[in-house]
């Protein structure tokens, strides 16, 4: 009958030594571990224990099942193998010694004979097998291929972490193999055909007959030993300490709305100076952070050649805190203004992270503590005064901000004089901006004309602190939102709704209103789907539809826009960036009040009408945020693809078909 | 060293202007009031000579709406004492009684440099600095641009049309006319200034009553009327010329050729 011999040929001493070794592995391991969790304790408190089902879920998910790695294939496939493949081959020696060492040696009994033990041999050989696939191709990828997203400009050292990992992987199984196939050499059992591949390597060696080949296998079973042993012992020391960083990173990432940001105590100062500033779990995003480098493929700062990578943000910032004489500031040799200041915020980067960085709670905390500095863009910081001084970025009067609604008649209603059962709440840019002008008062007509009752909070509405927030501007978005909730607490409506992303992001996830929010593409779905809203002409464009990163990637609101478009008759052609992957406009996290960063290769809006000017058919392309209509039709013209493709806010094309006569 | 910044608020002219009843005056019920921006200047210089050389700012503001903000804007800066005139400063007070004012309570200071800014857009006949100068008998010197301290001498760089730039030095201490600061005045964050609000102290100080002697009479106020448009006068330079001093003839404001 099939038995598994574990220690077959193996001297006892050599047995005891390998438990002496287990032991010597796992003091080292402790230590390793220890010792990078004493590092997370330096860093501020943050509570993350709430919800623990839905955190255990997402580990399952996340950690185990890798949905998010699996997104890309090669290299989805690629760390699957491997690491099925490893932990398959892990437990599988587990379960032999438990086998040999507990069960037969105290109770007297083997569990891997007869059936069971052909299918254990069979499926060990075939996952080894995988782990070299996979070893394979992480070899041709990383060192043939050589994407961009792997290099380790920021430190160098990095690339022998790298190779070790991937090396000692390799010997692995490979003195696996070895040892197995000088077993099957010497003892040759009948039930040999159940390892394939251990069966091919003995026929390499059966001519070298006894006992040069037991000789062999001891040797190469210590070899394997040791190797093993070293592996484990090197996890919590190299870049394979992710086995553990990334399972707690995914535990411990917040359910938070995406974007929510830390929070400084009143009495610090602002950000994050010095390390120690950075919470626990900022500090854990650091160590958890595999190197994968799909945050810099989509980010779009990095792509328009700004000096932004948050992939290296991440590995210089995990260098630092264990970099010796690491008191001093961050701002300067560990990361540059530049650096922090070409984020837009956009949230991308930790959309594609395998593992949950939550790059924006880092790069934002660091930007709180340079502004506080002054080292910031001086359009910035001039822009930050205005909105202090008059609530609105434009630096226009308050009592200028429903200027646009001159004519409208009946006047919009005033909410803090009589009740509406929606509380438009405007905006800056659609409030103020002259190339808005039409488009808000269109989307007053198509609410009017849907018989919405609402009404505005005309001068009593401040720019809402979204992006000044994300600036690193907290003190002013706080003083923005209380003023926002005075005024909105004193009036009685039932709804909020709001065209920009922006606000409709900050009025729904972090001003804690008890009335719903609603985008107006959610309004708008909710009214055609209902025959509330009428229209008179179904349009007939061909459209491609951009998804704003505060509408699309923070809250989730990809559908409406949507639908609301293939309601009114357009055909919805998608971009190759779309949804979850849309590309960023440029204009998100205060960097539409920031100077234009020479040297920069295409703006990211630029970039954006190209993909859109290059998909089929299409001629609209259509666009659900306010600050998107401004920064797309500068690129058309800065691109010259003003012929080509025109920009439109939906609410234009809904505008169109309720009032018939679509212009072509 | 000691460096006082006396400021003013003056009217904020992104909102609009009303002229009042009575035709002379602005009409104040809608009207707000910003820190004069030369003064802002004028604050920032102050921070850059005491990063530079050390010593003490003190800011002084009338009570009026807003005061209270530049103070405590002031102090999250890093300002050592802020002192805010206590007197009735609602209907507007001309540059001759605030200047008297100023001399009082800055004389009692002891300052080194006394900075203000140059002008400010409600200053009707003359700037505050120049005559805040003679009360304290003290040197003025208007239009700086910057400054360099050094042995209780004082080096002001002066920027004229055309890039020339002067550089005097002056004996302290003096006034000055700050046009602007070496660089742009800083922005502080928020969060600074309410912590500011918290710790700082603002001193009040009683002016008593205003002496506006000397001063213009104001007869009326009135917008301005955009009345014909501009006569654009084209052609080769000699045209040009020979085309303005006929037009200037024209109006008897050259004497006639002869
Ligand atoms: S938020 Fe966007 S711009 Fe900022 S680092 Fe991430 S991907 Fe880049
Ligand atoms: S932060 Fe995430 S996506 Fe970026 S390199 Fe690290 S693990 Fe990969």
């Amino acid at each position: 009958m099939p038995i598994r011999e574990t220690f077959w040929n193996i001297p006892h001493w050599a047995e005891l030594v390998q438990y002496v070794l287990m032991v010597l592995t796992m003091l080292v391991f402790t230590y390793g571990v220890f010792r990078r969790i004493r590092r997370w304790r330096q860093g501020r408190p943050e509570r993350r224990t709430d919800r623990l089902g839905a955190r255990l879920g997402s580990v399952v998910v996340h950690a185990v099942g890798q949905v998010r790695t699996a997104r890309e294939a090669y290299a989805g496939i690629m760390h699957l193998a491997i690491f099925w493949g490893m932990i398959a081959l892990l437990m599988g020696t587990a379960l032999a010694t438990v086998d040999w060492d507990v069960t037969r040696l105290f109770f007297g009994f083997q569990f891997l004979t007869g059936g069971v033990y052909v299918v254990y041999e069979l499926v060990l050989d075939v996952l080894g097998l995988l782990v070299l696939i996979g070893l394979t191709m992480a070899i041709v990828r990383r060192y043939m291929l050589r994407p961009a997203r792997l290099g380790n400009a920021p430190r160098p050292i990095l690339a022998w972490d790298d190779a070790y990992v991937l090396v000692m992987l390799m010997l692995i199984a490979l003195s696996g193999y070895l040892v197995e196939g000088l077993r099957i050499a010497v003892v040759q059992p009948e039930w040999a055909r159940w390892s394939p591949v251990g069966r091919m390597v003995a026929g390499w060696f059966i001519a070298l007959g006894d006992p040069t080949n037991r000789n062999l296998h001891i040797a190469l079973w210590s070899s394997h030993a040791v190797i093993a042993f070293t592996f484990i012992a090197s996890i919590p020391f190299t870049k394979l300490f992710h086995l553990i960083a990334a399972p707690a990173n995914i535990f411990f990432r917040s359910l938070q709305p995406g974007g929510t940001l830390t929070v400084t105590p009143a009495d610090r100062e602002p950000g994050v100076k010095v390390w120690r500033d950075f919470t626990w779990k900022e500090i854990l995003d650091f160590e958890a952070c595999v190197r994968c480098g799909r945050c810099q493929d989509v980010c779009p700062a990095y792509s328009s050649g700004l000096p932004l990578s948050p992939r290296d943000v991440m590995i210089k910032l995990d260098a630092h805190i264990w970099a010796r004489g690491n008191g001093h500031a961050l701002a300067g040799d560990v990361i540059t203004p530049d650096e922090l200041w070409a984020c837009t915020t956009c949230r991308a980067c930790s959309q594609a992270c395998p593992v949950f960085v939550d790059h924006l709670a880092s790069i934002v905390d660091l930007r709180r503590s340079l502004l506080a500095q002054q080292k910031a863009d001086a359009r910035l910081m001039d822009t930050l005064g205005t909105v202090r001084r008059y609530g609105n970025s434009f630096g226009k009067s308050d009592r200028q901000r429903a200027l646009w609604t001159q004519g409208l008649e009946p006047r919009i209603k005033d909410i803090r004089k009589e009740p509406a059962h929606t509380l438009w709440f405007v905006g800056d840019y659609a409030s103020y901006s002259p190339t808005l002008l039409e488009i808000t008062r269109a989307t007053a007509r198509v609410f009017r004309h849907a018989g919405m009752d609402f009404g505005l909070l005309y001068e009593a509405e401040r720019n809402v602190g979204n992006d000044v927030r994300r600036v690193g501007e907290e003190g002013l978005y706080e003083l923005l939102a209380m003023k926002n909730k005075a005024a909105l607490d004193k009036c009685d409506y039932a709804e909020i709704v709001t065209t920009d992303p922006h606000t409709y992001n900050a009025l729904k996830n972090e001003y804690g209103l008890t009335r719903p929010v609603y985008h107006y593409t959610e309004v708008l779905e909710r009214l055609l789907a209902s025959g509330q809203l009428s229209l008179i002409d179904r349009s007939t464009h061909v459209v491609t539809y951009h998804d704003p990163c505060y509408l699309g990637r923070y809250n989730g609101v990809y559908d409406a826009p949507r639908r609301v478009l293939e309601a009114i008759g357009c055909r919805v052609v998608e971009m190759p960036r779309h949804r979850e992957c849309g590309l960023c406009c440029g204009a998100g996290g205060g960097r539409i009040w920031m100077q234009e960063t020479p040297g920069a290769k295409e703006r990211p809006a630029e970039s954006r009408v190209r993909e859109a000017a290059a998909v089929p058919d299409v001629g609209i392309l259509v666009v659900s945020c306010p600050k998107d209509l401004v920064m797309f039709q500068d690129a058309l013209k800065t691109t010259g693809l003003e012929g080509k493709i025109v920009v439109k806010d939906l609410i234009e094309l809904v505008d169109e078909a309720i009032q018939g006569g679509t212009p072509q | 060293m000691h460096i006082v910044v006396p400021i003013k608020l003056a009217p904020d002219l992104v909102e609009d202007l009303e002229i009042d009843a009575g035709g002379a005056a602005l009409d104040r019920t809608f009207l707000r009031l910003i820190i004069n921006e030369f003064d802002d200047h004028a604050i920032e210089q102050a921070f850059l000579l005491k990063e530079r050389g050390g010593g003490q700012v003190t800011i002084v503001a009338p009570d009026l709406e807003g005061a209270d903000d530049v103070l405590y804007t002031a102090a999250a800066k890093g300002a050592d004492r802020l002192i805010k005139l206590i007197g009735d400063f609602s209907a507007g007070v001309n540059c001759h009684a605030l200047a008297r004012t100023l001399a009082k309570v800055i004389g009692d200071l002891h300052p080194d440099l006394v900075l203000t800014g140059v002008q400010a857009h409600d200053d009707l006949d003359g700037a505050v600095g120049p005559l805040l100068a003679e009360h304290l008998g003290m040197p003025y010197l208007g239009y700086v641009a910057g400054l360099t301290v050094s042995d209780g001498k004082c080096m002001a760089r002066k920027e004229y049309p055309g890039g020339l730039v002067a550089e005097m030095d002056v004996a302290l201490p003096a006034v000055f006319g700050i046009q602007a600061a070496e660089k742009p005045p800083r922005y502080v964050v928020t969060s600074l200034i309410t912590q500011a609000m918290k710790s700082a102290t603002i001193e009040e100080i009683e002016t008593g009553e205003f002496d506006s002697g000397g001063a213009a009479a104001v007869e009326r106020m009135s917008r301005l009327e955009a009345t014909t448009h501009a006569e654009m006068i084209e052609g080769s330079t000699d045209q040009v010329a020979d085309k303005l001093v006929a037009v200037l003839r024209e109006r008897g404001l050259l004497a006639p050729r002869g």
